[in-house]
């Protein structure tokens, strides 16, 4: 199967979040229980990505020289095409956190998953969440279970405006790229994040029409941590003993407080 | 719509104004996006930033209520800048039509104002005849008074400056809008324009759809590809049920309901039939006899006899106007005792929703046929309301979803598309259709058994969808529809067919060929497109009328029938063999040998348009609660507006209710709310109640994003959530600073997400022709809600 990705050509966008509900459709994901428009920025709810909601629409209000802008991004796992929440998950011998080689996509298998929070810790989104109750790390699946059939992800399927589409990656860019001229013949300075971010790109495409800046939530420079090495061989020692959450916790703490240290550490 | 969804795409300009289009039809957006990819600008017109805006090259802000100053200001400089396209108006409008020289405008009135009852006298705004009674044209638009010089000298008020002043947009962004749309008056260009209840939702929202007709007329825009004057109608099938004469002054397929002077069948074609000497004129409308006897068949069956002048006398004549605001009057009166309400939720939805509650008080009965219990069902539980005191027997009767039912949808573009049953409806819950069999069924039985002083029309009415207490045929219903050739018992192919002598059916003349021996044309789903590749799809579903995909299509050509967009071309001329290719044209005949607007006895579409209550032209008046005077005549308010002046109409003054509010969707909910505001899922993204402001006036009220306030006008009071945002603007109006709020309609106090209804705000007053509720236009005041 050639490498799949979907567009999201934000300037197509018009904030009907229908991607949205028809995540929560799919997956069976209940709502939230939000109070009016608790995040800053507009009509944004729920506040951020959590158990309940994989994929989320954001909303940007600018206004400079009397001239508004108001940006849209439809906010969520960026499915990276070497992922680095795989190489971070420590269950063994099957990872919990599965890269679907028949689809490309990257997704939690729950029957697996001790919820240790190392994907989250290793995204270089900061995307996954970890469902506390159900000890179980969360996001966007790519759909999975419907590529598997032949059929598109939901939110690309729900996309009145063809903001969204889904295709063949190589395809994908090329539409991304003419998107791209398309706005700057109109003097648009658009941005394409995914297609090299991190050396090896995501399947996620993003044309942003205005500049990240406009963007504040968007990772910048996205980097895999370095310590995913060190981090794998802190945890060798307990290899011959079932991994719990609390146990990957405990390294991941210490890991952190080894690096503070070092922070503080005149250099 | 004049066209259709898709069409959208061939524009070259898009201007949406009075619609939010992209959060209230988001699935336009999937067209515009395509035309905008082909290089059309958007032009977004709107009082508040909004997510259309967000994707437009041109955002216009204009306050509420001054449409008619801003589009006239647009015609205005088309005309002095010479942008409009000559060749189509002397060819398609009555631009060079001779207007009668006694008809004049003076100070806000046209000529024939009776001011005692508030309406004109009509007979000065006609066209000069000659001796064969057809009107006078001079073809060079020179003479002073024709139509396109008396259009010129009343445009010609609506300077930059004045309309500046009006609406509150800057005169440059005005020229720019004028300059980007009036580049579409090239011959083979063409813009069009979206609207909704932006515009209607008016005391002047027939006018204000008129100005946007005009506008289209003058650069040559109505009837080609990527034009049109484009409804998008509020509701998936409003379209269909305006078809179907859901409104008290028509009958199916916009035949006219009789009035009380109609005494006879002879009297209401006489007086409903236009005439023309004109051999060139169609005049469509000739056929009303046809259309109207086939429908008294469809009603009566053989109970209506050429004897009995089809049963005419069954039908009502009406005296007296029962729209919406009207009726709620009446009952608040009590005069009207009992109401039966289908899939609508007036004590949310309704405006001035605090008295039409109290006149849901006042019934004797209530039948609300809904999905859920709604604030209608409901109104005896209304917050601060009594159930003791109330003494209206409420039934409730559960109603299926649309998913739930077979049937057809008739949308925007007029395509009647069938849709079939999902899943079978829960628990009790009925069909609309076994609803009203039911019903109808039972009437007959009681007026049979106790006959009563006129039983007739019930009695003899021609219904037959099934046995029982069974499902209807639906089937049965759509054929009625199409209607029957009486001599065969087959169905019609057409309305060309259809006769005055009692030999044809047809429950919708418009609708004849939707449902023929061929079978159920709405269920037809071939995805080929025509061979003009404009996106008609021919063979997707079935559109009225007799599937023609845009209307007027003959002025897409010349009097040669070349079309003035080759690369567009929506029906060409191929020759007296082959005659006319691409959509079904309007009318067979060659080109040249009618006229191409053929549901006008003179054949031409009106710039001076004498058929409205309020005048020939588009004039500018103030809602009935303004912020300003009106800076183009002494007339403050459109001259002809009911006024409604019972208890509970309070009207609010500009010096106590200085903001100006009006009122929308957000795509996250649906209308009254009992759709949406039942789905969690929707209740997650739009939790809230809430006013969306300026940070100008935040500021000045102390109000902060997120705090609550209260927004009071001379009818009620509603507390909600503040959205404090740059979306929206003060406007400067005469040098004045003006502030507008804004405010989503959907909320009330049923279902899972509850908050205040925007329309215990809203007035009790509606246009001059059609009566709809001006919910878009109203003054208030807002506070910071303390404690």
């Amino acid at each position: 199967m050639a490498e799949k990705a979907i567009l999201l050509d934000m300037e197509k966008c018009i904030a009907c979040r229908a991607c949205q509900v028809a995540c929560k459709q799919w997956n069976e994901l209940p709502a939230e229980k939000t109070t009016f428009f608790a995040a800053a920025g507009g009509y944004q709810n729920p506040i951020g990505l959590s158990p309940k909601t994989y994929t989320l629409v954001k909303f940007y209000e600018h206004e400079e020289q009397e001239k508004l802008k108001w940006l849209f991004r439809v906010h969520r796992c960026m499915q990276c095409v070497d992922p680095a929440c795989v190489k971070a998950c420590p269950v063994t011998p099957v990872k919990a956190m599965t890269f679907d080689k028949n689809t490309g996509a990257t997704h939690v298998n729950r029957e697996l998953c001790i919820g240790c929070g190392a994907c989250r810790e290793y995204c270089p989104f900061t995307i996954p969440v970890i469902d506390t109750e159900a000890g179980k790390s969360t996001k966007c699946t790519f759909c999975f279970d419907r590529l598997g059939d032949g059929i598109e992800p939901a939110c690309a399927k729900a996309c009145p405006t063809d903001c969204l589409v889904f295709g063949e990656r190589d395809q994908i860019l090329q539409m991304a790229h003419q998107a791209k001229e398309n706005l700057e013949k109109k003097g648009r300075h658009p941005v394409i994040y995914g297609e090299t971010e991190l050396g090896t790109g995501t399947k996620k495409i993003y044309v942003l029409p205005e500049p990240l800046d406009y963007y504040p939530d968007v990772v910048k420079s996205p980097k895999v941590s370095e310590d995913l090495g060190f981090f794998h061989q802190m945890l060798k020692p307990f290899g011959t003993l079932t991994l719990t959450a609390s146990l990957v916790g405990m390294v991941l703490a210490k890991m952190k407080e080894v690096k503070e240290k070092d922070k503080v550490k005149p250099s | 719509m004049t066209n259709h969804w898709i069409d959208i795409k061939n524009a070259d300009c898009i201007m949406i104004i009075g619609s939010n289009a992209a959060e209230n039809h988001p699935i336009s957006f999937r067209w515009v996006n395509k035309a905008m990819e082909n290089g059309a600008k958007l032009i977004s017109v709107d009082p508040r930033f909004t997510r259309t805006s967000s994707r437009a090259d041109i955002y216009a802000p204009i306050r509420s209520g001054s449409d008619i100053a801003f589009v006239d200001g647009v015609m205005n400089y088309i005309v002095q800048n010479n942008l409009f396209n000559q060749e189509y108006l002397v060819d398609h409008t009555n631009a060079s039509f001779l207007v009668n020289t006694q008809f004049g405008f003076s100070d806000g009135l046209f000529t024939g104002y009776d001011g005692s009852k508030r309406m004109y006298k009509k007979d000065t705004w006609q066209y000069q005849l000659d001796e064969s009674g057809n009107p006078k044209k001079d073809p060079t638009l020179q003479d002073p008074n024709c139509v396109f010089q008396l259009l010129k000298k009343h445009l010609s008020r609506y300077t930059l400056e004045k309309v500046s002043s009006i609406t509150g947009c800057p005169a440059e962004l005005i020229v720019e809008v004028a300059k980007t749309y009036g580049a579409t008056g090239a011959k083979d260009k063409s813009a069009t324009i979206m609207y909704a209840m932006g515009t209607t939702q008016h005391t002047v929202g027939t006018q204000n759809v008129r100005t946007y007709a005009m506008l289209q007329l003058l650069l040559g825009n109505v009837g080609v590809a990527g034009g049109g004057i484009n409804a998008l109608r509020g509701e998936s099938n409003v379209q269909g049920s305006t078809d179907m004469a859901i409104l008290f002054h028509i009958l199916p397929g916009y035949l006219k309901t009789p009035r009380v002077e109609n005494q006879t069948l002879a009297e209401y074609l006489e007086m409903w039939t236009p005439k023309s000497n004109d051999p060139k004129s169609a005049n469509w409308w000739q056929h009303t006899p046809k259309y109207t006897v086939s429908l008294l068949k469809a009603f009566w069956g053989d109970h209506a006899t050429k004897d009995n002048e089809f049963a005419y006398q069954y039908l009502p004549k009406v005296s007296a106007n029962y729209s919406h605001i009207s009726m709620f009057e009446a009952m608040y009166d009590g005069v009207i005792k009992g109401l039966i309400c289908m899939g609508q939720n007036p004590a949310v939805g309704g405006p001035n929703v605090l008295k039409e509650r109290k006149a849901l008080e006042k019934l004797d009965w209530l039948v609300a046929v809904d999905l859920w219990e709604t604030e209608t069902a409901a109104f005896w539980s209304a917050p601060g309301v009594d159930p003791k005191k109330i003494g209206t027997e409420v039934f409730m009767l559960p109603a299926a979803a649309s998913m739930e039912k077979e049937g057809s949808i008739t949308n925007s573009g007029r395509w009647s598309q069938w849709r079939y049953t999902a899943v079978h409806p829960p628990g009790d819950a009925k069909s609309d259709l076994w609803i009203l069999d039911q019903i109808g069924k039972e009437l007959k039985k009681l007026y049979q058994a106790d006959t009563g002083p006129f039983p007739g029309p019930i009695v003899h009415l021609n219904w037959n969808y099934g046995p029982g207490r069974e499902e209807p045929d639906v089937h049965l219903v759509a054929k009625e529809i199409n209607g029957y050739d009486l001599t065969t018992g087959k169905l019609m192919a057409s309305f060309g067919a259809l006769k005055d002598d009692g030999t044809t059916s047809s429950g919708n003349w418009l609708y004849c060929a939707s449902y023929t021996e061929a079978g159920n044309m709405a269920a037809r789903r071939d995805p080929t497109d025509a061979p003009n590749k404009i996106g008609l799809y021919p063979k997707w579903s079935w559109c009225w009328p007799v599937n023609r995909r845009i209307i007027y299509n003959r002025a897409s050509c010349d009097l040669q029938g070349n079309p003035y967009a080759p690369h567009k071309w929506v029906v060409k001329w191929t020759g007296p063999e082959t005659k006319w290719a691409g959509d079904v044209p309007d009318g067979g005949w060659p080109p040249g040998d009618k006229y191409s607007f053929i549901m006008k006895p003179e054949g031409h579409a009106r710039l001076f348009g004498f058929g409205l209550a309020d005048g020939p032209f588009p004039e500018h008046y103030e809602p009935l609660e303004a912020p300003v005077k009106n800076a183009m005549s002494a007339q403050q308010l459109n001259p002809v507006v009911k006024i409604w002046s019972g208890e509970m109409d309070d009207v609010g003054t500009v010096e106590k209710y200085p903001v100006i509010a009006t009122t929308y969707r957000v795509t996250e909910h649906w209308q009254a709310g009992q759709m949406t505001r039942n789905n969690s899922w929707l209740v997650e993204l739009m939790p809230d109640m809430f006013v969306e402001m300026s940070k100008t006036l935040a500021q000045a009220k102390g109000v902060k994003n997120g705090d609550r306030v209260r927004i009071k006008t001379a009818r009620g009071e509603i507390s909600a959530y503040a959205v404090v945002t740059a979306r929206f603007k003060p406007f400067k109006l005469n040098g004045k600073s003006c502030e507008q709020i804004g405010l989503p309609w959907h909320y009330g106090y049923k279902g899972l997400a509850t908050g205040h209804s925007a329309n215990s705000l809203t007035p009790h007053v509606g246009d001059a022709n059609t009566m709809i509720p001006e919910y878009k236009a109203f003054l208030c005041n807002v506070e910071k809600e303390v404690g």
